[in-house]
């Protein structure tokens, strides 16, 4: 018995606390925790296996009938992934779950042991069947944990809404699985990369499956579900569901991609390449404008799921331009940023979780100084943010530069204009996103964490416990690790797309070390080393003697500032609603309450709402569209059972009129 | 080893070369403009009083601040030096240790920092200065990201120093010419100048960089000047030494680009804060069209 299936074993021990005695919820509680601790450190170890073994492939011996359970190094990746999420986000559960005492904690650590199984099972399953079942349980199980707090109404409403998208797209995924498996007349992942698939139906299964996994990676505009289950969702489960759920889509498409159906035709990477971008960028402009910690991180992921999907669709385009040597680049770049994005929206959906744990509310519009009252929380929150806008020393920076490597390969290769111009226009949307998701991060951290209370709900937070400080912590740890010193994880994951059957190839880009004749250079570490030295000098020479002594109020024009004078959050966006009026559409309302003067000591009312577009302008016309269609059937729906009698009588004579005749 | 020691104790003589004349540029600017305006001006060597003077005083903190506030001129400071180190055609030679790229995230942690600390002081004028950085520097991006592009497609290349411009490929080509006025446009916004924001005042009208330090004072107030001064030379270095397709010596070039700034900023008024959008997408669009070209 191999690490991996003993692994699986203990995901299902841990699902034993759904029949736990009521009266040890909180022994449940560290039961469920523990099983999943253990089972997802088990799924490191043997990830590492596959990734580390030579690229060939490898197969469990689990397989009975038809049903196969295998994983090779493009499987191993988002183990490891998961794995990681898994064990991390686990620690922090154990005293973040312990908020949960008294309503449906028991259900809660069973379901998340199943969630993890199942996410495991979808990424080792070896035939299309395993595949759909365990990718079903694992949306039956989403959509219970998000739904966990069922009787707040919008959760509710976010949890159904996210049932019927996410059934959408395992519609268009089994569509997909049953063009590519019919044509190979087998099921089995080995015999479906031998189809014989050619023309419209080829193209129709890439569509399908492009389709079924945008919708669950969150792709504008089939983001629509992830804004509202993200924050209704209990933090440690949003940070898995954004952190690893997401990147389960990308594994699946991987596979479609380079096993099943090829890519070769120019347009399937075009398309996965632009609606990357698209959302990218759009993603992060509406991150922008939300007030709710968790809908501001929520739309950061459309941002960096759009930004790993460009990566891809940056290596399909190469690959079919016929450079698959210089298609690697890219598709590293999109395994090195689902790595590093799950790391950091892991460690950001958790340090919401403390903020709601400390002040009971996740409008950042009601907090201020939270960094003098949570200092660890603040520092881990920091550097989660720092990696999110991808600075140095992140290995959100690693994830970017790759791929803006990858695209300037692109541009190397793009003679004609019409090339030029799809070049153009990624790097500008690579530039916006870039630079608006560091507006988003410092509005987000500056108004949480830095200046003063803006209410009272701030005065009574406090430090977190232990684990939950552990679990930002040992993220924290993992991004400097990875941005500090990439070589490991970029050699690790290039040699996994090096597996799926692209050619192999040296290392083009000097990420290790500085040196000269490179094509690229980045060397985090010599940047990191040098950065030290200056910054132990500056410090020195500052701090050398006292310099600090005085403690003045800020200046605010002669008056004593308050703290409702601060900027608040929906000011520090204001420039930039207006800049992109045009995609927002703001919608706002002033109202002045008048009273006895006509303009001092007048009281106003500002309301702004800002519609997603992709709500406004498809999902509600359709929605209309159904309706009115289903409306018009509703003249032969009289209810009356006579009529309903006569329906089948007339169906019947339609039946045996048609067999006599044939 | 050896090599990668030698070219980093290389590097960073030159980062403190830089950050010796920085002061000196700024000054000349203002010397230039002062000249234009028929003033008799400060002397050149202000800036070096200015640092010093602020260095002597008491730094001033506020009791709402943090640490974020104290921690971000140094960064500020520490990350235009390290772009300091990476400019090419000094003293770096083949070697760096990061690229185009890096280069330009290096400076954005600075950015990050700034705008973090200005809301750390806990009033509307930081906030305000903040808000305003962050919309400038989003419609910046996408022309540097261009300005690097092109740069990249014509040299096969991003790391800086394979980018310095060939003379001979490059002389007064279309698409040399575009790049270079419009990374003329980018330098101004990216280092807060005229027209887009105003560094002689901090008042209602602009409010961006300097109203983002209005509550720095001492040690920290000089570090955040000579980070700012270094980041003007920085820039006129890699303009010339990127972007300029005329083969004079780079000194000469940084000089030349010093006095058209000042001649730009007397020339211009401070444009409105929504027009500079209009501003950056004609930079963009000469990137456009250079890329194009070339």
């Amino acid at each position: 018995m191999d690490f991996m299936e003993m692994s699986l074993l203990v995901y299902l021990l841990g699902t034993v606390t759904l029949v736990w005695p009521k009266k040890a919820e909180l022994g449940a509680h560290y039961f469920g925790m523990l099983c999943s601790i253990v089972a997802s450190g088990m799924v490191v170890f043997s990830s590492l296996n596959y990734l580390l073994s030579s690229g060939s492939r490898w197969l469990i011996d689990l397989s009975w009938g038809q049903y196969s359970l295998q994983a090779d190094g493009w499987s191993g990746a988002f183990l490891l992934l998961t794995g990681v999420a898994g064990v991390i986000i686990s620690i922090y559960a154990l005293d973040y779950g312990k908020g949960y005492l008294g309503s449906r904690i028991r259900a809660l650590g069973g379901l998340w042991n199943l969630f993890l199984l199942s996410i495991v099972l979808v990424l080792i399953s070896g035939d299309a069947f395993t595949f759909i079942v365990s990718w079903e349980i694992m949306a039956l199980v989403s959509f219970m944990l998000v739904n966990h707090e069922s009787e707040k109404k919008k959760t509710l409403s976010a949890a159904y809404q996210y049932m019927v998208m996410t059934h959408i797209g395992t519609a268009a995924i089994m569509v997909a699985f049953y063009l590519v498996g019919s044509s190979a007349d087998s099921f089995s992942f080995a015999d479906m990369a031998r189809n014989s698939l050619y023309g419209y139906m080829r193209n129709a299964a890439f569509v399908f499956a492009f389709a079924g996994f945008a919708l669950k990676s969150g792709l504008m505009p089939l983001h629509i579900w992830l804004p509202n289950a993200h924050p209704a969702a209990p933090s440690h489960v949003s940070a898995l569901m954004s952190g690893v759920m997401l990147k389960v889509a990308l594994y699946g498409f991987g596979r479609f991609a380079f096993q099943f159906i090829g890519m070769d035709v120019f347009w399937y990477g075009l398309i996965v390449m632009i609606m990357g971008l698209v959302s990218a960028f759009l993603g992060v402009l509406y991150a922008t404008m939300e007030v709710d910690m968790k809908r501001i991180l929520a739309y950061s992921s459309v941002e960096n799921m759009g930004i790993i999907f460009s990566a891809f669709g940056c290596g399909m385009v190469l690959y079919s331009m016929n450079f698959p040597m210089l298609s690697v680049v890219a598709f590293t770049a999109a395994l090195v940023h689902a790595f590093s994005h799950s790391l950091m929206k892991g460690l950001l959906f958790m340090s919401a979780g403390c903020v709601m744990h400390a002040t009971g509310s996740k409008n950042i519009e009601h907090m201020g100084g939270l960094a003098k009252k949570m200092p660890y929380t603040a520092l881990f929150t920091l550097i989660g943010c720092m990696a999110l806008s991808s600075m140095p020393f992140t290995s959100g920076l690693v994830g970017e530069w790759l791929t803006l490597q990858s695209f300037i390969t692109l541009a190397q290769q793009a003679g004609s204009p019409e090339m030029r111009l799809l070049v153009v226009f990624a790097f500008i949307m690579l530039g916006l996103t870039g630079a608006t998701a560091l507006g988003c991060f410092v509005r987000m951290y500056g108004i949480a964490f830095l200046g003063r209370a803006r209410t009272h709900i701030v005065e009574k937070a406090h430090e977190m416990p232990f684990f939950m400080l552990a679990g930002l912590g040992l993220e924290a740890v993992l991004i400097v690790l990875v941005g500090v010193m990439p070589d490991l994880l970029v050699n690790l994951m290039q040699k996994v797309v090096s597996g799926t059957g692209i050619t192999p190839m040296g290392n083009p880009l000097g990420i290790m070390w500085g040196g000269s004749g490179y094509y690229a250079l980045y060397s985090p570490a010599l940047i990191f080393i040098v950065f030290a030295l200056i910054g132990v000098f500056v410090v020195a020479s500052i701090y050398g003697s006292a310099t600090f002594q005085a403690k003045e109020v800020t200046w605010n024009c002669g008056t004593v500032p308050t703290s409702r004078q601060q900027y608040s959050a929906t000011g520090f966006s204001k420039p930039l609603r207006r800049a992109f009026d045009g995609i927002l559409n703001p919608k706002r309302r002033t109202t002045y309450l008048r009273k006895e003067h006509a303009y001092f000591g007048r009281k106003l009312h500002y309301e702004l709402s800002i519609p997603d577009l992709f709500n406004d302008k498809l999902y509600k016309p359709l929605q209309q569209m159904l309706i009115n269609s289903s409306s018009s059937f509703h003249r032969i729906q009289e209810g009356s059972v006579s009529i309903y009698i006569g329906y089948t009588m007339v169906a019947m004579i339609v039946v045996l009129i048609w067999g006599v005749l044939l | 080893m050896e090599y990668i020691m030698t070219s980093i104790g290389l590097s960073l003589v030159q980062g403190f070369v830089l950050l010796l004349i920085a002061p000196l540029v700024a000054g000349i600017i203002n010397k230039v403009k002062a000249r234009l305006q028929k003033r008799q001006g400060a002397s050149i060597f202000q800036e070096y009083f200015d640092i010093c003077k602020w260095w002597k005083k008491a730094t001033i903190l506020t009791p709402y601040t943090g640490v974020i506030f104290v921690l971000a001129p140094v960064v500020y400071f520490m990350t235009s030096f390290m772009a300091a180190t990476m400019v090419p055609g000094f003293l770096t030679g083949q070697f760096s240790m990061g690229d185009a790229f890096i280069f330009v995230y290096i400076l954005a942690l600075g950015r990050f920092f700034m705008t973090l600390s200005s809301m750390d002081a806990a009033t509307s004028f930081g906030g305000m200065g903040g808000s305003r950085e962050i919309y400038i520097s989003v419609l910046v991006e996408p022309a540097v990201m261009l300005a690097i592009l092109i740069n990249s497609i014509r040299y096969h290349s991003t790391t800086l120093s394979a980018m310095v411009i060939d003379y001979n490929e490059a002389f007064f080509t279309v698409s040399a010419v575009l790049a270079c006025v419009a990374f003329f446009l980018v330098m101004l916004a990216e280092n807060s100048r005229l027209p887009v924001d105003n560094p002689d005042t901090h008042l209602e009208l602009t409010m961006i960089h300097e109203c983002m330090t209005l509550e720095y004072s001492g040690k920290l107030l000089s570090l955040i000047h000579l980070g700012s001064y270094l980041k003007i030379v920085v820039f006129l270095a890699l303009f010339g030494a990127l972007y300029v397709p005329v083969e004079i010596p780079l000194a000469l070039k940084v000089l030349l680009g010093a006095v058209l700034i000042g001649i730009v900023e007397t020339l211009n008024n401070k444009m409105r804060l929504f027009k500079v959008r209009v501003y950056l997408g004609a930079a963009i669009v000469l990137l456009l069209l250079a890329i194009i070209a070339e």
